[in-house]
C-alpha cells in the first residue's frame, strides 16, 4: 500500500469522482443519474447496493454537480496500490 | 494459546486475594427458553417462591419465609438452602438441562479506595525510589535481588501443523470453519489453479479492464490462503483460518498491484449482490482525509449484514520514530482497520498507528510477520508481512464467528471487539487486542 493519486480520466480537464447519493434519492438511482449527466458528467457505474454512482466530471462543473438534488459528496478518486510481489512488507 | 501461567511478572506478584464473602444462599441460572422456573425450584422442595425483588428491601432482608426470589426476566434465582435441595435442582431427570449453573451469593461492596492518604502515598513512593537507587547503586552483588523468575511473553512459531498466526489467533482449536458464511476478498484476484483450493467453493470477478480474475501478482492468492484455505493443505502446514467459507475473489487490484475507488467500490457492490457476511480489503492509499465515500460503503455494507475489514496501512517506520496514520478506506468510521502483530503479539515495526480524528483508529490487530499462505503456481506458498496479511486473519475470524453466532453487520463487528484479546500495547497501534475465534 503506498500513495495515492486520482484515476486517470479520459477526458483533458476533467476528473473521476464517486458520488454518494442520500437515503431518500437511493430508489430513483436512475433519474438522479440523468440529472447528474445535464450537468456534464460522464455516468460509468451505477451501483445500486451503495446507492452510489462513478464517472468524469469536468474540473469546471464539479460545484454543480454537487448541487444536484439527493448528492451527499462528490469526491475525487483514489488509486489504490501494494507493493511489488517481492517486496517483504506487503 | 494466551496461557495465563505465563502472564508478566507485574501480575504475578500480587498478593493472593482473600476468598469472597458469601450469603449463605445460592444463584441458580436457568436456560434462557425456559417459559417459567417456577415448577422446577417446586419439584427441587422450593415452594415458597416470590417474584418481586422488592421483597429484598424489607426490614430482615429477604423474608425468612422464602425459599427462592425468581427474576422472571433474567431467568435467575436466589434461593437458600441445605445441599440437598440443590442437589436435587441439579439431578438428572429433574430438569438439570434447564439449570445451567449454581454458584454461591456474592457480597458485592463499592470497589476499596487506596488505603491510607496522600502522606502513606508519598512514603510509599519515596520508599520506592530509595529501593531503586539503592539497588543500582549496588548493581554487581546480584545475591541481594529479588529474583522473581522473568516471565516471556507468549512467542508463536509456525510448526509442521499450522503457522503461527493460526496458532495466535485461536483458529486451530476454533470447532467452527466458517461454513455457511461467505467472504469476498477483493484483490489482485485469486489463482485459479490452485492445488490446495481443488473442490472449494471458489466465485471469482475481475473488475479490471483486459485482466482476468486469474491472479498475476500473488497478494490476492496469499490473502484468499490466509481467510479460507484449508484444513489440511495437500503439502505443508495449515495457514488458512475459515477452512469452511465460500470464497468470493474479486480482482480489483491490477496484476501490477494497483486499481482505482470505482474498481474497489465495483467489487464491494458485487460482494453486497452474493450475500457476502464479511469482506476483506488488504489495500488502500495513504491519504490521512477520512473519505466520505467510503464512510457511505461501511455504513450501507453493515446495514445489508456486511462488515468490511481493511488494512490498517504499512507507512509506520517505527524503529526511526515514525508510527504512521492509518490510510483510506481503513479511516473510515464504519471499516475495521487492521493493524500488524509479530510473533511476540508487539505491534510490528511498519504497522500504522491511529488518526486522531473519528474512525480514524485502529480497530483490531492479528498477525502480520513472516505469514506463510498460498502463492499462485508453480511456487505455492510464500512468507510476506504486512498489514495486508493481518487483515485476511481478521476476516476469517469474522466469518468464524458469523457462523457460531448467527451475527451480521454491527453485531458481527461488536462481537469481533469484544471477543478480541487485549494486549499491553497502546490501543492507538492494536485497537481492541488479538483477534480471536470463537472456542468450544
Amino acid at each position: 500500500m503506498s500513495a495515492a493519486s486520482g484515476g486517470q480520466a479520459r477526458r483533458a480537464g476533467a476528473v473521476r469522482v464517486t458520488v454518494v447519493v442520500d437515503e431518500e434519492h437511493r430508489p430513483g438511482l436512475a433519474q438522479l443519474c440523468d440529472g447528474l449527466r445535464a450537468q456534464g458528467m460522464q455516468v460509468e457505474q451505477v451501483l445500486e447496493q451503495l446507492g452510489m454512482v462513478t464517472g468524469e466530471v469536468p474540473e469546471n462543473r464539479l460545484p454543480s454537480v454537487r448541487r444536484v438534488e439527493g448528492v451527499v459528496s462528490v469526491e475525487p478518486q483514489h488509486r489504490h496500490r501494494i507493493p511489488p510481489p517481492d517486496a517483504p512488507v506487503q | 494459546m494466551i496461557d495465563p501461567s505465563r502472564s508478566r511478572p507485574t501480575e504475578r506478584r500480587r498478593a493472593p486475594a482473600p476468598p469472597p464473602e458469601t450469603t449463605g444462599r445460592w444463584v441458580v441460572v436457568f436456560d434462557a427458553d425456559l417459559p417459567d422456573p417456577e415448577p422446577l425450584l417446586r419439584e427441587a422442595g422450593l415452594t415458597r417462591v416470590a417474584t418481586d425483588g422488592q421483597a429484598l428491601a424489607g426490614p430482615e432482608g429477604l423474608p425468612a419465609d422464602v425459599d427462592a426470589l425468581v427474576f422472571p426476566v433474567l431467568k435467575v434465582a436466589v434461593v437458600t438452602g441445605d445441599q440437598e435441595r440443590l442437589a436435587r435442582l441439579q439431578a438428572p431427570g429433574q430438569g438439570a438441562a434447564r439449570v445451567l449453573s449454581v454458584a454461591p451469593e456474592l457480597v458485592h461492596r463499592v470497589r476499596a479506595e487506596v488505603p491510607g492518604g496522600w502522606a502513606e502515598y508519598l512514603e510509599g513512593y519515596r520508599d520506592g525510589v530509595v529501593d531503586l537507587s539503592d539497588r543500582l547503586i549496588s548493581r554487581g552483588t546480584p545475591e541481594e535481588e529479588p529474583s522473581p523468575t522473568p516471565q516471556l511473553p507468549p512467542w508463536f512459531r509456525d510448526d509442521d501443523a499450522s503457522t503461527w498466526g493460526l496458532k495466535a489467533v485461536q483458529a486451530t482449536t476454533s470447532p467452527v470453519s466458517g461454513a455457511g458464511v461467505r467472504v469476498a476478498v477483493l484483490d489482485t484476484g485469486f489463482d485459479l489453479g490452485h492445488p490446495d483450493f481443488t473442490g472449494r467453493n471458489v466465485t471469482t470477478q475481475s473488475f479490471i479492464p483486459g485482466e482476468s480474475a486469474q491472479d498475476g501478482h500473488g497478494h490476492g492468492t496469499h490473502c484468499i490462503g490466509t481467510a479460507c484455505g484449508p484444513l489440511a493443505p495437500g503439502a505443508g502446514r495449515r495457514y488458512g483460518v475459515a477452512h469452511g467459507a465460500e470464497v468470493f475473489a474479486g480482482k480489483v487490484l491490477s496484476n501490477e498491484g494497483s486499481g482505482t475507488d470505482a474498481q474497489v467500490l465495483a467489487g464491494i457492490e458485487w460482494a453486497l449482490q452474493n450475500g457476502c457476511a464479511v469482506i476483506s480489503m488488504s489495500l488502500g492509499a495513504d491519504v490521512t482525509e477520512v473519505s466520505p465515500t467510503y464512510t457511505a460503503v461501511g455504513l450501507r455494507a453493515l446495514e445489508q449484514g456486511a462488515l468490511i475489514v481493511a488494512a490498517a496501512g504499512n507507512n509506520a517506520d517505527r524503529v526511526n520514530g515514525n508510527f504512521g496514520f492509518v490510510g483510506a478506506p481503513a479511516n473510515s468510521p464504519y471499516i475495521m482497520a487492521v493493524g500488524a502483530l509479530n510473533q511476540q503479539l508487539d505491534v510490528t515495526f511498519f504497522s500504522a498507528r491511529s488518526l486522531p480524528v473519528r474512525g480514524g483508529h485502529v480497530d483490531v490487530a492479528a498477525p502480520g510477520l513472516q505469514v506463510y499462505s498460498s502463492w499462485p503456481m508453480p511456487q505455492r506458498y510464500d512468507v510476506i508481512s504486512g498489514t495486508s496479511m493481518a487483515t485476511p486473519h481478521v476476516a476469517g475470524v469474522a466469518a468464524l464467528w458469523a457462523e457460531a453466532t448467527g451475527l451480521r453487520g454491527r453485531e458481527l463487528w461488536s462481537s469481533l471487539v469484544q471477543e478480541s484479546h487485549r494486549l499491553l500495547s497502546p490501543s492507538a497501534d492494536v485497537g481492541s487486542g488479538l483477534t480471536l475465534a470463537p472456542q468450544q
